[in-house]
């Protein structure tokens, strides 16, 4: 193996993302391992030290919420702690070949889920007219929102940011955990681990080409410019909708809209005049022709929706349905990331593109069909259970930690509400090395890479790898040990050199990063209660407890 | 019959608004029962409204104001013609309720809302009418709307929009749209898909649902049922009046529950307290040509599909959103982005 670093590092049997089955370093890995070999366990941990402080300046925090019987002071109030987010200073790196597969893959799914939301919006769904799925089981899904029935979305880029969740299983097989087609939060990480990267570790930097990550902010701009209404033209003029200062993904909004220099508004700064949007600046009313929000479809306009919301904008839905402003992502994409609909995603890419499927999902096993729910009842100790429409890893039960009263439980609401559930087999996460003190130990990661559709669909070289940094843990959300790497992607000899990450150009980048939220699956969870974060909970809004440490969708 | 509707709110604020944003449903269907001759919405002060079909096929006309205003006013006005409904031709037996493709087809009448999400009492009452009825869906179907016709008073003003169907049925009274929540949950659970549909009535007493006698009366809107027959369609009863809709019916639309079809909804800025008046005219228009139509006998229901939901499996319950603690904040709303809830004023019967 050749370094300091790997001598003493341990397996446990799971498939290790830097060092192979036979102890070897990974042929990718090598030449970080040669910047990492001249470095003394204290240079590390002052690297650590700088980055922390950096983003504690920068404010690249992230926001827990206590649970209300957990708040000591009584007060009840949701007052959230401000936390820096942690990353793991050992890079992630993935070679060209394999970022070629999983893009391929990736650029493949999101165009069936794009395909598939059109077709139940506004296409006259034709995949469930043809049996490919059910139609009992689109219209049974929380997500599916008959108020976003009929509203068109230019090119059909319903999907405009998708996270999409990826782990690697016992032999390297990169799986799609879930689909997060809502409000996928987390890109800013991305760009500040990166930024904070070059800065704090240079030297890492010099053997390898990388991909850059900092254009994401133009690319978004340039796709939310893509599906704008004909009547703006060329330059439409985007918003960033934000729930506000006291939403946990806050920074995120601000950040995206600076990188994108475009404005930042509340609802109540958005007014709605004729069926046409417009925001109110200090020289009037100024039109609005794209809107990429980060604020629930429950919230967006509460003429449709929860009248109660003073989050949203009144007569949003109507000015959208008539086609003269482009809310992204596209109202009613829920349907598509519930998690029994997510089963058919393979089905969808034969169905609308003739492929086979590039990714295979994760094993799945739908509940309503008496076959699948027999075998899984018979062996649900052994299986992962999912509430279809949760996020955030709530109702998960993972069946080799549970109780037998959980078991007990989780049978029980399968069979009141089958609908309502799947069952996943349980899967081994692959591990990355991790600095733990002064020396180096395999921890759990996930990927989530970001996935842009515009006038064609695009994925940003990398995204957001979440580490569960508590030894054996599963659990990758930030408020219970989990943290983020940099993730890179290696450029392939042709890339232009002046499009690479390089050693000469260590100094600063746009922005800096904190982490976020989240979970990949499992293979074994923390022994705890955290373990359920892990396992597909993906997808964590910002609830009441302090688990979820970020909006991500 | 040749009806002229003009339906109209009239919202009056304390002091003026800026803003006010709506959703109207007022605009008659087309179909076998009945036909659109003409419609047109006013608003004052002058708004442009825009028009659409909605996910159920009802026209909604949206429209906001944007000026100063303390009263504002929406007024439609239809014409329609409308004819008796065929009555089922068909007498299929319950276990045809259960196949994969009927089901499947109807599913979104299957499940509960917060609006028909009965308890232990409905399921039993419908259980009962089930029972006495026999294994003959259409007969089901009517005494379950007789049921609900004879066991609850038609009490103006004696329930709130909201008021859970157990509770109509434990207190034995309600409007118009508690009897048709009720009959649609009692329908619904035992398996019978059901609709709630929202329309006026041409009559001077809703409780009876007699015939005026006079040309023009001064009504609110209304709601009755729609339940489904297997290979036949759907059977619309009123059992606020315990008659077979006919027509003196005029239908707006169905969905399915109020929530679907609520006449007018919508927000305004400002502090004032509203009042809001709606009011429906009908009038009967002598010498109306007679409606001949090439087409007859029952609408083609929802198609078969493949995909079949299975047997005996439990129809999965729409989530009824926990309420919004009272006095949410701006900041529990931007921390806390998955809670639902709806509230609206009843404007019914």
């Amino acid at each position: 193996m050749g370094t300091q670093w790997f001598e003493e590092y341990d397996l446990d049997g799971f498939f290790d993302e830097v060092v192979a089955a036979d102890g070897s370093l990974r042929p990718h890995y090598r030449k970080v391992a040669e910047a990492l070999e001249v470095l003394a366990p204290g240079d590390l941990s002052r690297a650590e030290r700088r980055r922390t402080a950096a983003f504690r300046t920068q404010g690249i925090t992230f926001t827990v919420y206590g649970d209300d019987d957990e708040d000591d002071t009584g007060s009840g109030t949701t007052a959230g702690i401000e936390r820096t987010f942690p990353m793991d200073l050992v890079p992630r790196v993935i070679p060209a070949e394999e970022w070629a597969h999983l893009e391929q893959g990736l650029v493949q799914r999101v165009t069936a889920l794009n395909r598939v939301l059109d077709d139940l919006y506004v296409g006259g769904m034709e995949i469930v007219h043809d049996g490919v799925v059910p139609r009992w089981l689109v219209l049974s899904s929380d997500g599916f929102t008959r108020e976003a029935y009929g509203v068109p979305v230019p090119q059909g880029a319903r999907c405009l940011v998708a996270g999409i969740d990826v782990i690697r299983d016992h032999d390297g097989t990169y799986r799609v955990l879930e689909d997060n087609l809502r409000c996928p939060s987390g890109i800013s990480y991305v760009i500040e681990n990166r930024s904070a990267l070059t800065r704090v570790l240079p030297q890492l930097f010099s053997g390898d080409q990388v991909r850059p990550v900092d254009q994401y902010g133009p690319k978004l701009l340039h796709a939310l410019q893509r599906v704008g209404p004909p009547a703006a033209g060329d330059s439409p003029t985007v918003v960033v909708l934000t729930p506000g200062m006291y939403n946990s993904a806050y920074f995120e909004h601000v950040f995206l809209a600076t990188q994108m220099g475009v404005e930042l508004v509340e609802g109540r700064d958005l007014v709605v005049e004729d069926h046409v949007v417009y925001m109110r600046t200090t020289q009037g009313l100024r039109r609005v022709d794209v809107i990429y929000r980060r604020i629930d479809d429950d919230f967006l306009d509460p003429v449709v929706f929860r009248p109660d919301s003073a989050l949203g904008v009144p007569g949003l839905m109507a000015a959208a349905r008539a086609g003269n402003v482009t809310v992204a992502n596209a109202v009613g994409n829920g349907v598509a990331d519930d998690k029994a609909v997510y089963a058919y995603v393979p089905d969808m890419i034969r169905y609308y593109l003739g492929e086979e499927p590039i990714l295979p999902n994760v094993p799945t096993y739908l509940l309503w069909d008496p076959d699948q729910r027999a075998d899984v009842l018979s062996r649900l100790d052994r299986l992962v259970v999912k509430p279809v429409a949760e996020a955030g890893g709530y109702g998960l039960v993972i069946g080799p930690h549970a109780t037998d009263e959980e078991l007990a439980e989780a049978r029980a609401a399968i069979e009141a509400d089958p609908r309502n559930y799947i069952a996943q087999e349980v899967v081994s996460l692959s591990r990355h090395p991790c600095l733990v003190d002064d020396h180096l130990e395999g921890r759990h990661v996930d990927l989530r890479p970001f996935v842009l559709s515009g006038d064609r669909v695009e994925v940003i070289p990398g995204g957001l790898t979440r580490v569960a940094l508590r030894k054996g843990s599963l659990v990758v959300n930030s408020s219970q040990g989990g943290g983020s790497k940099d993730t890179w992607v290696l450029a392939e000899a042709t890339v232009p050199a002046d499009e690479l990450e390089g050693a000469a150009e260590a100094g600063p980048e746009p922005g800096a990063g904190g982490a976020p939220p989240s979970p990949p699956t499992p293979a074994e969870a923390a022994g705890t209660d955290h373990g359920v974060d892990l396992l597909g909970a993906a997808d964590a809004e910002p609830r009441a407890a302090g688990r979820v440490p970020q909006e991500v969708h | 019959m040749r009806l002229d509707v003009r339906y109209r709110t009239v919202f009056s604020y304390s002091e003026p608004t800026s803003e006010s944003q709506n959703e109207l449903r007022a605009c008659p269907a087309g179909d076998e029962g009945q036909r659109l001759l003409d419609y047109r919405v006013t608003v004052d002060p002058p708004a442009r409204v825009f028009s659409y079909l909605d996910s159920w096929g009802t026209r909604v006309d949206a429209f906001g104001v944007r000026r100063p205003h303390d009263r504002m006013s929406v007024t439609a006005e239809a014409s329609v013609e409308t004819r008796p409904r065929p009555l089922p031709t068909a007498a299929p037996r319950t276990e045809a309720l259960r196949r994969g493709d009927f089901v499947d087809g109807h599913v979104e009448y299957l499940q509960r809302d917060r609006h028909t999400d009965g308890g232990e009492g409905v399921e039993a009452a419908a259980r009962r009418q089930s029972e006495l009825a026999g294994p003959d869906v259409v007969g089901t179907v009517l005494a379950v709307h007789r049921f609900v016709g004879t066991h609850l008073n038609y009490v103006p003003g004696s329930t709130d929009v909201g008021i859970p169907v157990e509770d109509v049925l434990a207190g034995g009274r309600g409007v118009c749209q508690d009897f048709a929540h009720l009959a649609v949950a009692m329908c619904r659970s035992i398996g019978i898909p059901a609709r709630y549909v929202s329309g006026y009535l041409f009559t001077d007493s809703d409780e009876t649902g007699a015939a005026p006698r006079t040309d023009t009366v001064v009504v609110q809107t209304h709601a009755w049922m729609e339940a489904a027959v297997p290979g036949w369609g759907w059977l619309a009863l009123d059992p606020t009046n315990g008659q077979v809709v006919g027509e003196h019916h005029v239908k707006i639309g169905h969905g399915r529950s109020y929530d679907d079809v609520q006449p007018l909804r919508g927000v305004y800025l400002g502090p004032a307290a509203s009042s809001v008046a709606p009011e429906v005219e009908i009038r009967r228009v002598d010498g109306a040509e007679l409606w001949r139509s090439s087409s007859s006998g029952p609408a083609p229901g929802a198609p078969h599909l493949n995909g079949t939901m299975p047997a005996g499996m439990p129809i999965p319950a729409r989530r009824v959103p926990a309420p919004a603690a009272s006095g949410s904040t701006i900041r529990q709303q931007q921390q806390q982005q998955q809670q639902q809830q709806q509230q609206q004023q009843q404007q019914c019967c």
